[in-house]
């Protein structure tokens, strides 16, 4: 009973976080609507008994993820002439539900075939320590996998988002010999 | 508590990243839109370990997670350059590579 009531808050919080990222007009309502939704999550991690994913899911998404967005939203999408004019905003999120219900129907019945049931959870089951032993375990090779993407994706964020002019060669040459001749 | 009530949430929250891409013009809600359809499969992950008593789900999840703050840190960089370019947000100005040759 407890379970179900804590279960219906949390995903009224989801449900309505993310309602209301898809349809506010300034993007930083949108942004702490997701916050709202990506807590709620948190929250059920929790009541499915993965203590260490709840932790994870703070940490990176909601410590990491989200601030990041936020702190460029801050800088670039605060501006009311930086947000896009959409006045049949509405009216698309309709039509587009009407396109998505019968996609969600069917992931619905595929997953309600399964026929399946909560049991009792075993002894350690969630806990930090049986998830460390089969991450190092059996997951240890897409563990290194993701560690290389992590990095090849800091690589690949520096080099797009960098200014061309700092990293021209010539200009680098440029600003060696005014420094040379400075000194 | 139920499955079905976590397959719900998780259909639900998936529908509602999809209908963020396909509707809206922000590119900023398109990014969170990607987001929160991850989550969502994330969510499902879960759930599945949670019924199959074993960690590998969970594990699963972790790593996922993982590969959102990836895709977090490149999408922003995307986001930063493509304004740089266009100075606008609008997603429909960023199209320029669909375009062919003496078009616009």
């Amino acid at each position: 009973m407890l379970e179900n009531s804590i279960f219906a808050i949390l995903s009224l919080f989801l449900v309505i976080g993310s309602l209301g990222m898809i349809s506010f007009k300034h993007t930083i309502f949108s942004a702490f609507s997701f916050l709202i939704a990506m807590l709620a999550l948190a929250g059920l991690f929790a009541l499915l008994e993965n203590s260490f994913l709840f932790l994870a899911q703070i940490m990176v998404s909601v410590g990491a993820v989200v601030v990041l967005g936020l702190m460029v939203i801050i800088s670039l999408g605060s501006i009311e002439k930086n947000i896009p004019h959409e006045p049949y905003k509405f009216y698309w999120i309709f039509i587009s539900t009407l396109l998505v219900t019968p996609l969600a129907l069917l992931i619905y019945k595929a997953l309600i075939s399964l026929h399946a049931h909560f049991e009792e959870t075993r002894e350690g089951y969630g806990e930090l320590k049986s998830m460390g032993e089969r991450l190092f375990s059996e997951w240890v090779l897409p563990f290194e996998a993701v560690s290389v993407l992590l990095l090849s994706a800091m690589v690949g964020a520096i080099v797009i988002a960098r200014k061309e002019k700092y990293f021209k060669k010539e200009n680098y040459f440029d600003n060696h010999n005014q420094q040379e001749d400075n000194k | 508590m139920i499955p079905e009530q976590f397959f719900i949430l998780s259909t639900l929250l998936f529908s509602i990243g999809l209908i963020g891409i396909v509707s809206r013009r922000n590119i900023f809600v398109v990014y969170l839109s990607i987001e929160l359809m991850l989550s969502a499969v994330n969510l499902l992950l879960v759930t599945f370990s949670r019924l199959d008593q074993s960690m590998n789900g969970s594990v699963i999840a972790l790593l996922l997670i993982a590969i959102i703050a990836a895709e977090a840190s490149i999408f922003l960089a995307m986001i930063i350059q493509l304004y740089r370019s266009k100075r606008s947000l609008d997603s429909d100005k960023f199209s320029e590579l669909t375009q062919k040759k003496g078009q616009q």
